[in-house]
């Protein structure tokens, strides 16, 4: 493989006019894409737009892609980045000039992402990422992949590689992780489909929305009647048509999960470097990010009673200031227990994973008990609307949700701290472990109200970079005691949080 | 040389021995004069409705509205004044504490180390008392940071240096 040489200026693959170009027209699209409906229906109507015949629009259309074009290659020529001994520089901007000079030292990941149209023309893009923003720093839209590969490897060789004159020998690697397509099968089925169906349904009633007009004119709506033809239908088939319905949004989310799932964590593979560990996934969207242990703020762990019983865990690797839509990519699906281990081993190296955890106070179950009731309550009045005179009959349902939620709920919280890692469970369906480690630890707050004062219950709410943990409910006591000995686990040690 | 020795978590030191320092007395001129300002504009704009709206329903119940609002307003006025003492700070070796709240109490913590920048900030009111807001940022979300009202000026100046001395680490 040739070496590249990145300490002197250099241009992205001429692939990235490509890139840019269909990225800009998409935006653009998208942008406008509401106005050129506006437009189009208005042109069917009226007549005073007559001037807009086919050959202006499409004279119109090929200007505007001929600027997008312009634009495009314009950016390419002034979009430029070298490497120099420990820092990144990148100039870029057309009218705007703009330096952006990045230390490695505070590199928090680098990624490599291969979209449809890059997967096309065979480029990937690199993205650069520091703590310091939650959008992307730095990203370089089209390289091909072997100079990607080598950029990424030089990134995260540190200043150290200057003496060291040990030829670049291998970095052993190995795929620690293989996601099957089996347990991607299943990770799918466990999926939570009340969501996927409320996707679903929002999108359908979008559409609904925007073509309201159209099915009013064409009459779908009573085409549909008169086929289905509830009226004259007995009891019997208004419960089968019912219960058509049902099963059929049931599959329809179930297939909507399962292809989602698989779009998203195709390939799921997850290698272990020497310090670093690698995760590669993606069908349209190829994506392969590096993450560092002493950049991972904590760690996210979620299975329920079904995945558990198909040994599916989704580990989430939480960093600092990313921000949501990232966020999702830092996902492994369906790991077993015994990789879930091995995994959270080499992130927080001597985490215990067992030992005694504690529980809140029972006071927990009353505060859980007022927040259901609460929302029982509310749901009452929509029910009263809805239903009418029966709309009490809810409330059968509404107590045994109340009682099974504050049951689960509260078997589920539990804490856990040693010298080195914070463990707090929690979840009602799901079950949720957050790990964090002591000294990443930013800022800690005892909470009370009024009434937790008269009982001696307190909350604390541990935050660090990446989010906020909470140990519910606990007595005032302990949780003074757990605040006293966490500060001075930060504090006696001068250990860096990044 | 490594040690490892087991900790007396009893010899902690712990934040109920804290000697918490009150922010000034100043401040809860800021608050009465905030508060009020709401609840006024909220009863002008009333009363201004009153004068508009022609709806018979709305002036039967006008005297009610009107009085739910002076209600709340000497109620919230009340609680801010009593939960004006609560609001205290302490600065320790390693750590700025302030505490706050008295229908929710919360006391928050962040150890010196972790501070990323300070900011001092001053409303034109606080100008006039020669008041200050001091705020501790640190990484990670918004929510979690500190802010400190109702300092004195110069206090809150000499927090500041210190702070910052320490974060630059020069002490």
């Amino acid at each position: 493989m040739a070496q590249f040489d990145f300490s002197h200026p250099a241009r992205q693959s001429p692939k990235g006019i490509i890139i840019i170009f269909a990225l800009n027209t998409y935006k653009f699209v998208a942008r406008f894409f509401v106005l050129f409906l506006a437009l189009g229906l208005s042109l069917s109507k009226n007549e005073s737009f007559s001037f807009l015949n086919t050959t202006n629009i499409i004279l119109m259309l090929l200007g505007i892609f001929i600027v997008i074009l312009g634009f495009a290659i314009l950016k390419y020529l002034n979009f430029k980045f070298y490497l120099d001994k420990d820092e990144f520089h990148l100039a870029t901007g057309v009218f705007n000039k703009d330096t952006t000079i990045l230390p490695k030292s505070k590199i928090q990941n680098v990624y490599i992402k291969q979209n449809f149209i890059q997967q096309i023309i065979n480029v990937v893009s690199l993205t650069i990422e520091t703590a310091g923003d939650d959008k992307a720093e730095i990203e370089i839209n089209a390289l091909d992949r072997a100079t990607a590969l080598q950029l990424k490897a030089q990134l995260f060789t540190n200043a150290q590689l200057e003496n060291s004159d040990v030829p670049a020998e291998t970095p052993q690697q190995t795929i620690f992780f293989k996601a099957s397509v089996q347990r991607l099968l299943l990770e799918g089925i466990s999926q939570n489909h009340v969501r996927s169906f409320l996707i679903i349904i929002s999108f359908v009633l979008g559409l609904f929305n925007e073509f309201e007009k159209y099915v009013e004119d064409y009459q779908i709506a009573d085409r549909v009647k008169s086929t289905i033809n509830l009226q004259s239908g007995s009891f019997f088939n208004v419960l089968l048509a019912n219960l058509f319905l049902v099963m059929l949004a049931v599959l329809v989310s179930m297939l909507f999960s399962i292809i989602k799932t698989f779009i998203a964590n195709y390939n799921l593979e997850v290698v272990e470097n020497k310090d670093t560990i690698e995760i590669n996934k993606g069908l349209f969207n190829k994506l392969s990010l590096i993450l560092t242990p002493i950049r991972i703020q904590n760690l996210v762990i979620k299975t329920n009673r079904l995945k558990s019983f198909f040994g599916l865990h989704t580990l989430s690797i939480k960093q600092a200031m990313i921000n949501k839509k990232q966020q999702k990519h830092f996902k492994i699906v369906a790991l077993d227990k015994p990789q879930l281990a091995h995994l959270i081993e080499k992130i927080f190296s001597q985490y215990p994973g067992v030992g005694e955890f504690h529980k809140p106070d029972a006071y927990y179950k009353r505060v859980l008990i007022l927040r259901a009731a609460v929302i029982g309550v509310l749901l009452n009045i929509p029910a009263f609307f809805i239903i009418g005179d029966y709309f009490w009959l809810i409330n059968i349902g509404i107590l045994a949700w109340i009682v099974l939620f504050v049951h689960f709920t509260y078997n589920k919280a539990s804490f856990q701290i040693t010298d080195e890692y914070l463990t707090v469970t929690s979840g009602f369906i799901d079950r949720v472990r957050q790990i964090n480690q002591l000294h990443k630890i930013q800022s800690v707050a005892l909470k009370q109200s009024f009434f937790q004062k008269q009982r001696q219950i307190a909350s604390l709410h541990i935050a660090t970079a990446s989010h906020t943990v909470k140990i519910p409910y606990i007595t005032e006591k302990n949780a003074k005691s757990i605040y006293d000995y966490l500060l001075f686990k930060i504090e006696s040690q001068d250990r860096n949080w990044m | 040389m490594f040690t490892n020795q087991q900790i007396n978590l009893d010899a902690l030191p712990t934040i109920d021995d804290l000697n918490y320092k009150p922010v000034s007395k100043q401040y809860l001129k800021i608050i009465i004069i905030n508060r009020s300002a709401i609840y006024l504009i909220i009863m002008a704009a009333l009363w201004i409705a009153k004068l508009k709206v022609m709806d018979h329903t709305f002036q039967n119940l006008f005297w009610y509205i009107f009085a739910v609002v002076i209600f709340i307003a000497i109620v919230n006025l009340m609680f801010c004044i009593m939960a004006f003492k609560t609001r205290k700070y302490a600065i320790r070796e390693q750590d700025v504490i302030y505490t706050k709240g008295l229908l929710v109490n919360s006391i928050a913590a962040v150890p010196i180390s972790r501070i990323q920048h300070l900011e001092i900030s001053r409303t034109w009111l606080a100008r006039k008392l020669n008041l200050a807001t001091l705020n501790i940022f640190t990484a990670g979300e918004s929510g979690i940071d500190l802010s400190i009202e109702g300092l004195d000026h110069s206090e809150a100046k000499k927090i500041n240096d210190y702070l910052s001395e320490r974060v630059n680490g020069t002490i």
